[in-house]
């Protein structure tokens, strides 16, 4: 009794077109099995994507998904999610396409904690267009747009997100599918804005020039950058400079959530309360 | 549950038709289970082929890591598995070594 992913695909797009051995297969997986687990209804999930290798993820399942423009994964979801607030609604963005064009969405969306799972698939390099330095290609690497070596400093993500106000933050990698499936599922059931940075790899764009010609050499280059948060909260400073912790990052109950405040909006607009003023909330400033 | 039932009296096998030959679940099994082999019509010139499944361990190292949908494993109910043993070990060394291809001239190691 193998796990039959084909009950949730579009079987008639499989082969998917993503590169042999690409992570974002194994992060569609761990995303299938983990709504599986759920329990949740194909018709009560929507899968919001943008541009790039990531995009294709809401082509291959059969749930209700919208293939967006450019880095407005979370903008599209935020309505979606504003008018269905029973639904349950998840954005899928690459490294370029949630940090760069759409970093701007991403930290709005952070900030107003709207139930919403955005899946930030990071494999440090912009795939889809053949290797240009992304937001998060690490100092030093090749990219197409930096032959020189890559000179820019890079985004973290999760930092990002704990900043800009997300409520779920969490970091996984496609090397430990169970524990990122844990992860996701974590992430899905949170009430709030829940930000998961899975480390992916694309050994056929910034692996082939940076001595990560398998995918395998590529997965190991991504183990050897990461450690459990456990373990990392116990390293001194200098240890922990050149390494990514992973594992839920920030996870916060208590937060207000976004839908919610909506419906005393909508309440007012109906004339069944008076309008919100700063006593409403906690947090004054 | 969504799930699938296993063909009989096998622990994994393979949709060739999704599979791109990426070497990933030949890297992941530790039991020597899988080769890549030699196929002109597959579009890296190889294909995956379940070389020893008497050795197969029920791990689902090769479900998890395949990124294409395309390799599967039985649960334990309907397959009796092996235990990890030195000469799976020591076929597993020689596929990685030799390029995820079983050597041609390879003996078990008892």
């Amino acid at each position: 009794m193998a796990f039959n992913y084909d009950n949730y695909l579009r079987v008639n797009k499989m082969p998917t077109l993503w590169c042999w051995g690409c992570g974002d297969g194994v992060i569609l997986k761990a995303f299938i099995r983990a709504v599986d687990k759920l329990g949740w209804k194909k018709d009560d999930v929507c899968v919001v994507s943008g541009i790039g290798c990531s995009g294709r993820f809401s082509s291959y399942v059969d749930f209700n998904t919208v293939h967006t423009t450019h880095g407005r994964t979370v903008a599209f979801a935020t309505g979606v999610k504003l008018a269905n607030p029973d639904k349950h609604v998840i954005c899928v963005a690459g490294d370029g396409d949630g940090l760069a064009i759409g970093g701007n969405h991403t930290i709005h969306g952070c900030r107003r904690n709207i139930d919403i799972t955005l899946i930030l698939i990071n494999n440090f390099i912009y795939g889809l267009t053949n290797s240009q330095t992304s937001p998060t290609t690490p100092q030093g690497m090749w990219t197409v747009s930096q032959k020189a070596g890559n000179i820019d400093p890079t985004f973290d993500a999760c930092e990002l997100a704990i900043a800009s106000g997300a409520s779920f933050v969490a970091r996984e990698t496609v090397n430990s599918p169970k524990k990122l499936e844990k992860v996701l599922l974590q992430a899905m059931e949170h009430k709030g804005f829940s930000f998961v940075d899975v480390l992916s790899n694309c050994h056929i764009n910034l692996g082939r020039k940076n001595k990560m010609q398998s995918a395998m050499a590529n997965l190991d280059w991504i183990d050897s950058i990461t450690v459990s948060k456990k373990k990392y909260d116990k390293m001194s400073p200098e240890e922990q400079k050149n390494l990514f912790p992973t594992g839920v990052l920030k996870h916060d109950t208590e937060a207000r959530e976004y839908c919610e405040m909506y419906e005393e909006i909508k309440k007012v607009q109906q004339g069944e309360r008076k309008p919100l003023t700063q006593d409403d909330f906690d947090k004054k400033i | 549950m969504a799930a699938m039932t296993a063909p009989e009296n096998t622990p994994v096998w393979v949709n060739t038709a999704r599979c791109k030959a990426c070497d990933i679940c030949v890297d992941a099994c530790p039991a020597g289970v899988l080769s890549m082999q030699q196929e002109p019509t597959s579009t890296l010139g190889a294909m995956i082929s379940v070389i020893a499944p008497d050795s197969c361990i029920g791990c689902n190292e090769c479900e998890l890591t395949c990124p294409d949908f395309a390799i599967y494993v039985a649960e334990k109910k309907e397959f009796k598995f092996a235990k990890l043993t030195d000469s799976s070990k020591a076929r597993q060394e020689a596929i990685v070594k030799n390029g995820y291809r079983l050597p041609e001239d390879y003996k078990e190691a008892n």
